[in-house]
């Protein structure tokens, strides 16, 4: 073993080269966008009109962000979307889990039927409006339930997706494990609990990290079901009201725009979108590296699978 | 051993009494049946509830009045469709575009999740797969914003250094010639997405058994025979089962933002998807008919695709679908 | 194993009954606030209204399709509707997509009881007819809208369903500054070569190539001669050009005849092609914009904002932004000024148009409006001079001053003050105000409607170089370069014509719009020599069109204006 480390020694240096030379390009290409938006968000609306700003402002401004929080429902918002994150990604992957270990059961009798039956939900829409109808009926319009229930994009008690992605990794684990449980006695319900959830934990992160992302991320839900009742406002749809509404900011005809004696106050449709862009991304960012840590906890669960 | 007093209890004497081993083997999992069947009953209730809508196809449908109070037309909608000038070259186009961006989506996915793994500092290897998936927490508005700037006449960064390095002469309109445009949507949806995508990648390769590494060591395998022979044979069900789906959302056209801000009039002819062609010709000018129309043709090509797929992955004895 | 089972099965159970124990707490809640529009307010002590009356708290839920700044809770303006007219205001802004919204709203029904106006909303029978109302309750707006009464019917079974927010003057109509379409020019071009007059496309094009030649890099960046924009829905800049070089007013798609009020497309014919052919030949001379079609709106404003671009054809608000940009930078002598070319010395231009009102506009009442008299009541109030002051010019000794002649000034730092976002969401209205009928030309004190149209106002926001400029051409203001707009066509003008949902006149002109966004950067952009090619070939795809199925709709409104509003 150790001629063999010492014999490749010039390897492991170019490759680590080369590798960190990519991961710098990557780096680069990837975060600029991001200081890009960061400083534009900065920078004062009308001088952002010119063009020019790369990642770092010109001329440095608060108002971007004064805008966004002036009305102070904001606030309200971000608990309730504090509170759908959570609530609905808590249950979601729960439920996800369960669903993706009764078909990764082979002898499970119904195994195919409700595969295909999620499978499907993946390739079809019934459209907006039969769903609204659904809404309406169960009472849910105006209802904080909607936002757990609804299966809309990456929201919704099951993503089919998750739960094919948790059923491929289960498959990736050892039968025995489940088998020499289930020889003790255990039920299905048990061997998921106490085996198969903790073992999937890198996979659960993973899906935990996607139904919080798309949990957080959503506002069309709000749009469509449940707008007319402030206290179930979101931080994304007050986020996309306040740009949709800095689309008129400059456009009111009695207000001659020679008038404009102090640009700087002036904000415009991109600054905004720079300032909520990343008042909206913040506090989703921090979940990600809370998560990955269970990517190294599953590789030591690994080591003691056999 | 255990898996053959499984089957000696499973497999029942062959008889009349069938039913009977129905019921028999619905008692033994009727854990495995609680915990799913609820689940299906939310989802056929949610997700299938409202499929009646579909109906809207096969008429001329105006909100306000009930669903079977309006006009019926048949098939207009889908003739309308099918029969425009220009629907051969709007699915070559959504074809095409989602080909290119599900092929190189996949290949600097996993190769970015291989190289990354590569890295030994657990603290730079979390802060690289941070900052690599920041572009998709960015609106689709601003990532084509950049695009667009990036590749402009006036000053882009591909025109100066392509002109630095002396690989052309003059600037070139990168967004006004139909034969760029689907390798930009292809690299755009890259830019943004290989980050995010690693992360399942990402997730599989800390599920393979380490133990199997060592083994390869002991056998004197370098650095890219264990990528080869360890690594990517243990994330294969997930790319796999990723391929598959994604082989059903062929006529998505690898998005629709990124062709609705980047395509223009110059290069119409290979910017526009279906999704596109439905929001000018149906949403926007108030026939919503249009839309249910050309959603029932998408989800019957990837029912079709998703079966061969799904036989394919059979065949070659890979994980699969169903 | 039968323990444990039954224990997982508990499990289960526990589960199953937290989820429904949350789900009928929270519908349980939902059925006790969610229905909106019933709901009373809750503060029972009534102010005065301004008659005097004691006023009863009323709740106005209203839905409105595009806002400005949203109103902060605190909202001055709403304070003060909630304490003289007992009325509050419950609003809902549009977020996402129009067609999405309104289409489940009226497939479920669920309207608030005022909401702005939407072709899908009268189709659906959403909203109420007014006329009795207005005649019977609302004495303000029957006055208002008297002249132009038959025009706000509505064609398809004569009822008032919206009440129009912009183009109903009291008085004579004086613009000032000018916020249409013409043809943009640098005012440096026009200082270097001593103001000269400017009316075809040939001595515009000479201006912008003596210049360009002369001045080959501005501010260190190469000269940009021509730009236009034809990005999303703004696609005037390349499309709307040529009626206005024919000496046609805006119409939109069609040229009208003013004598016998019969439409005609002007795209892909011969009234379009002298213009593309002048941009073609002005492309062979570098002068063209080569990024033109391929850029987005905000690249645009960039181009703009640079001062390196010379001379488009645009909307003057359309690059509002750019402007601003341009005086804050300090280079004034690169903003511009709007020329009315045409195509032949001989015709009068007609680019500047006198206001038409704005229908299809507005709010409207719904169906499920409870109580629509003291809506139509509520609107009519904020009709009034008074409450057209406060929500127009503000508070006075706040917003405004009243000077010793007794005409309204701003100071520099109120005009500032009007212009801050956070600030108007606490103290302004706009979004409201936007959509309420308005009061246009002036109050009988002589004050304008608003700060923009008092003369003084704009006076005192002229720059150096401006004055300088009209003084030149012997103007007062930017609209004097435009000929005075004739009186109005009985059918003027097309482009507010409802084409019907889902029509093929629709999808006609949507047909048109793609291959005019197609065809004519290509012919532009092409080798003048293959010029032709594209044109016939482009001539050849208009033809496919079913052109005729829009023609016939607008010809046949048009002709029902014609019938039903030149009676009165």
């Amino acid at each position: 073993m150790q001629t063999v480390r010492t014999k490749f020694k010039a390897e492991p240096f170019l490759f680590h080269t080369f590798n960190y030379l990519i991961m710098l390009f990557i780096v680069i290409v990837t975060l600029y966008p991001f200081l890009n938006t960061l400083a534009i968000s900065f920078n004062s609306g009308i001088d952002t009109t010119r063009g020019g700003i790369y990642i770092w402002p010109r001329e440095w401004t608060f108002k971007n962000y004064e805008a966004v929080f002036v009305s102070g429902k904001v606030y309200d918002a971000f608990w309730v979307s504090v509170a759908r994150t959570v609530i609905g990604t808590v249950i979601s992957v729960f439920l996800t889990a369960m669903l993706a270990y009764t078909i990764s059961r082979k002898e499970y009798m119904f195994r195919k039927p409700v595969t295909l039956i999620f499978v499907l939900t993946m390739y079809f829409s019934a459209g907006l409006i039969p769903s609204y109808f659904l809404i309406k009926d169960l009472h849910l319009l105006n209802n904080f339930l909607v936002y757990i229930l609804f299966p809309g994009a990456g929201a919704g008690l099951i993503s089919a997706f998750n739960m094919l992605v948790v059923r491929t990794y289960i498959h990736t684990l050892p039968e025995s494990l489940v088998e020499s449980a289930k020889m003790d006695g255990a039920s299905d319900f048990k061997v998921f609990i106490s085996i198969i959830l903790p073992l999937c934990a890198p996979v659960l992160a993973t899906i935990s990290l996607f139904t919080a992302v798309g949990q957080w991320n959503q506002w069309f839900d709000t749009f469509i079901f449940a707008s007319s009742r402030q206290e179930l406002s979101t931080l994304q749809y007050e986020l996309m009201r306040l740009l949709s509404s800095s689309m008129n900011f400059n456009s009111n005809p009695n207000i001659s725009s020679a008038a404009a004696a102090d640009t700087a106050t002036m904000l415009t449709p991109l600054s905004i979108r720079a300032a909520i862009t990343i008042v909206a991304s913040l506090p989703i960012l921090v979940v990600y590296p809370f998560l990955q840590r269970h990517f190294v906890a599953g590789l030591q669960l690994g080591s003691v699978k056999e | 051993m255990p898996q053959q007093t499984v089957h000696k209890i499973e497999v029942t004497p062959q008889s009349a009494r069938r039913t009977n081993t129905f019921w028999r083997r619905m008692i033994r999992q009727r854990q495995l049946i609680l915990m799913s069947i609820p689940m299906v009953l939310y989802i056929l209730l949610f997700a299938y509830g409202p499929i009646w809508g579909w109906l809207m196809a096969f008429q001329n449908y105006k909100p306000g009045f009930p669903i079977l109070e309006q006009t019926w037309v048949g098939l207009d909608q889908f003739r309308f469709l099918f029969t425009d000038d220009s629907f051969i070259r709007v699915l070559r186009n959504t074809i095409a575009m989602s080909f290119i961006s599900l092929i190189l989506g996949f290949v600097t996915a996993i190769g970015l999740a291989l190289l990354m793994n590569e890295i030994r500092k657990t603290g730079i290897k979390r802060l690289i797969q941070t900052i690599s998936y920041l572009p998709h927490f960015l609106s689709w508005v601003i990532v084509t914003g950049l695009v667009s700037m990036a590749l402009s006449t006036e000053g882009g960064i591909v025109n100066v250094v392509l002109m630095k390095l002396h690989i052309i002469n003059e600037p070139i309109l990168w967004l006004g010639e139909g034969k760029y445009f689907w390798g930009i949507v292809g690299l755009t949806n890259v830019w943004k997405e290989v980050g995010w995508n690693t992360i399942i990648y990402l997730a599989a390769i800390a599920s393979v058994d380490p133990s199997l590494y060592e083994a390869a060591e002991v056998d004197g395998a370098g650095r890219f025979r264990k990528i080869w022979n360890v690594t990517l044979p243990g994330i294969r069900p997930v790319i796999v089962i990723l391929l598959i789906m994604n082989v059903g959302w062929i006529l998505n056209g690898g998005g629709f933002d990124i062709q609705y801000f980047l395509g223009n009039g110059q290069v119409l002819d290979w910017s526009e998807t279906i999704d596109i062609f439905v929001l000018k010709y149906g949403l926007r000018i108030g026939n919503y008919s249009l839309g249910v129309a050309a959603g029932i043709f998408k989800t019957v090509v990837s029912i079709v695709l998703l079966y061969c797929a799904n036989i394919i992955a059979k065949r070659l004895g890979e994980e699969r679908i169903i | 194993m039968g323990v444990r089972t039954k224990k997982s099965a508990l499990w289960l159970l526990m589960l199953t009954l937290t989820v429904s124990m949350v789900a009928t707490a929270c519908s349980g809640n939902n059925s006790n606030n969610g229905n909106a529009s019933s709901t009373a307010s809750s503060s029972p002590d009534a102010g005065d209204s301004t008659n005097g009356e004691k006023v009863e708290p009323f709740t106005i839920s209203l839905f409105t399709a595009a806002t400005g700044p949203i109103p902060t809770d605190d909202n001055k303006i709403y304070q003060e509707i909630k304490e003289k007219l007992g009325v509050t205001l419950k609003e809902e802004y549009l977020v996402g997509d129009i067609e999405q919204k309104l289409g489940v709203m009226i497939a479920g029904g669920d309207y608030p009881d005022m909401i702005t106006a939407n072709t899908k909303l009268t189709a659906a029978k959403a909203v109420i007819p007014l006329e009795d109302l207005i005649e019977e309750h609302a004495p303000n707006l029957k006055k208002h809208y008297g002249k132009v009464w038959e025009q706000l019917k509505d064609p398809a079974d004569g009822h008032i369903y919206w009440l129009p927010n912009y183009g109903v003057y009291q008085g004579d109509f004086k613009p000032t500054d000018y916020m249409g379409p013409a043809f943009y020019i640098q005012k440096a071009i026009l200082k270097e070569y001593g103001y000269p007059k400017i009316k075809t496309l040939d001595e515009y094009f000479k201006l912008i190539e003596d210049y360009a030649a002369k001045y080959p890099e501005i501010d260190g960046q190469p000269t940009i001669g021509f730009t236009s924009l034809a990005f999303d829905w703004r696609d005037w800049g390349l499309r709307n050009a040529p009626q206005h070089l024919a000496g046609h007013p805006n119409d939109g798609g069609v040229l009208v005849d003013p004598d016998t009020n019969v439409a005609t497309l002007f795209s892909a014919t011969d009234v379009a092609k002298p213009y593309y052919t002048k941009l073609n030949e002005i492309n062979a001379k570098g002068l063209m914009d080569k990024e033109a079609f391929a850029q987005n709106y905000d690249q645009y404003l960039a181009k703009l904002s640079s001062g390196r671009v010379l001379a488009m054809f645009d909307q003057r608000w359309n690059f509002g932004q750019a402007h601003d940009s341009l005086v804050s930078q300090g280079k004034v002598d690169r903003t511009y000024v709007g020329f009315p070319l045409v195509y032949d010395e001989s015709t009068t231009d007609y680019y500047l148009d006198r206001p038409v009102v704005n229908l299809g506009n507005g709010f409207g009442i719904t169906v499920k409006a409870e109580d629509p008299v003291r809506i139509i009541k509520f609107i009519d109030t904020m009709l009034s001079e008074e409450w057209q002051k406060r929500l127009n010019w503000g508070e006075e000794g706040v917003d405004y001053l009243v000077g010793d002649n007794g005409l309204y000034y701003r100071t520099p730092e109120m005009r500032a003050q009007q212009e801050d976002v956070t600030w108007k969401q606490k103290f302004k209205a706009e979004s409201l105000w936007g959509y309420l009928p308005k009061l246009e030309g002036n109050y009988p004190d002589g004050n304008a409607d608003g700060p923009g149209n008092q003369p003084d106002e704009y006076f005192a926001n002229l720059k150096d170089i401006d004055k300088e400029v009209l003084s030149a051409y012997g103007f007062k203001v930017w609209s004097d370069f435009f000929s005075s707009p004739p009186e109005n066509r009985v059918s003027y003008p097309a482009w507010n014509i409802d084409l019907i949902e889902g029509s093929d006149a629709k999808v006609a002109n949507q047909k048109m719009k793609d291959l005019d966004f197609k065809y004519l950067p290509k012919a532009i952009l092409s080798k003048p020599d293959e010029f032709n090619n594209v044109w016939s070939e482009y001539v050849a795809e208009m033809g496919k069109v079913n052109t005729q199925a829009y023609l016939d709709r607008v010809n046949e409104q048009l002709k029902w204006r014609v019938d039903n509003w030149s009676s009165k």
